[in-house]
């Protein structure tokens, strides 16, 4: 047997170099590999047409746009708000935005009530203004037992009429809204939040605001060619 | 003193198997895909990226040159037989305990999501820890 002791030092600094650039060379390999499932599926992906009662910001005239499958207590959701509120502002004239509720409740217990909640507000007009509060906060409700309290308290803060906000954010209507929304997702193969469609087709999330804002200027090219 | 073979031996191969860990963390956060939250994965992807840098800097990369410079040490102890370099990484190690016992806290306690790969990296920060603990605590009998 071996023993360490009695091993050529120059040999243990040699095993020892050759064992980390081998396992950081393998290991670089591993971590750049996508899965290749979702890449094969992303081509027959499709979003539902949009609909009146969908949440849209930006130009309803646009030639593109953008639908978002969304929950309000994923962390990377939460991640992807400030890039898409740029990305928001600044293409406000070329894009149609559409933000859609795909709670993952199995993961997350408060996602449903948040959807919910948001689309209270948008019965008084204050979709976007909720949404913003919802996700800016997100680490106050997400794990909270009474995450629908809070919710009423941010429409208090949004002046919103809090008696028919409580009233809404229970209502058939609603659940009915947020399920739908759910649904189309799953039938367009969503299975992970954020999920995005750039005119109806699912694309690979972006993993900046310059990935975002590249994808963009492509189909705006595009568009303008045809 | 001369320190235990089983103490090094161990230390050698836990700090091997923690800066693995931690380059793998780092690699994803290069080069893996875009993060989401799923049914069945969770929201292990959120914590291996976005909320994880300092300074722009992936703490993950941090923790594997923390690793590196660990493994180094010991090989450094295997080479030339020198017992305060075993110290001085038996002593790093707290720095090593510390910063896992805050970046589980942050998992469990802030973000609310969890990432297999940084539990790893604090158990092996945490043994590192025990047999640092250990080897000072060998010393500090044998000199009294």
């Amino acid at each position: 047997m071996i023993k360490l002791e009695n091993m050529n030092n120059k040999f243990i600094w040699v095993i020892a170099i050759l064992a980390i650039i081998g396992t950081v060379f393998v290991l670089m390999k591993l971590a750049s590999i996508t899965p290749k499932s979702d890449n094969n599926t992303n081509n027959s992906k499709i979003a539902p047409a949009i609909l009146d009662s969908d949440n849209v910001k930006g130009n309803k005239n646009a030639k593109i746009t953008i639908i978002e499958y969304s929950d309000f207590q994923c962390p990377a959701c939460n991640a992807y708000f400030p890039i898409l509120k740029q990305i928001n502002d600044e293409f406000s004239k070329d894009i149609l935005f559409v933000y859609r509720h795909f709670p993952l409740k199995q993961i997350h217990k408060n996602a449903e009530s948040a959807a919910r909640a948001s689309e209270a507000a948008k019965e008084q007009g204050k979709f976007w203004e909720m949404h913003d509060m919802i996700f800016v906060n997100q680490s106050v409700w997400a794990e909270d037992k009474n995450a629908k309290d809070i919710f009423i308290k941010y429409a208090k803060n949004l002046e919103l009429d809090a008696n028919k906000f409580k009233a809404d954010i229970d209502s058939q209507k609603i659940k009915d809204k947020v399920n739908s929304d759910y649904q189309g997702g799953f039938q367009a193969s969503v299975n992970s939040t954020p999920s995005f469609f750039l005119n109806g087709n699912k694309i690979q999330n972006p993993r900046s605001v310059e990935e975002f804002r590249n994808i963009i200027n492509q189909e705006l090219e595009k568009v303008t060619i045809q | 003193m001369k320190i235990p073979k089983w103490l090094y031996i161990i230390f050698l191969i836990v700090s091997f198997i923690g800066f693995l860990d931690a380059t793998y963390i780092t690699a994803k956060h290069y080069f893996g895909s875009p993060i989401t939250c799923s049914i069945l994965g969770g929201c292990e992807q959120v914590t291996t990226s976005i909320y994880s840098a300092v300074f722009n800097i992936p703490v993950a990369l941090i923790g594997a040159v923390y690793y590196l410079i660990l493994f180094t040490l010991t090989v450094l102890y295997l080479d030339i037989k020198n017992e305060h370099v075993f110290y001085t990484a038996s002593k790093i190690t707290v720095l090593g305990f510390m910063a896992s016992l805050w970046f589980v806290y942050l998992q469990f306690f802030i973000l609310n999501a969890f990432c297999l790969y940084c539990l790893v990296s604090a158990a092996t920060s945490t043994i590192l820890f025990a047999l640092g603990i250990t080897t000072l605590n060998l010393k500090y009998r044998q000199n009294h």
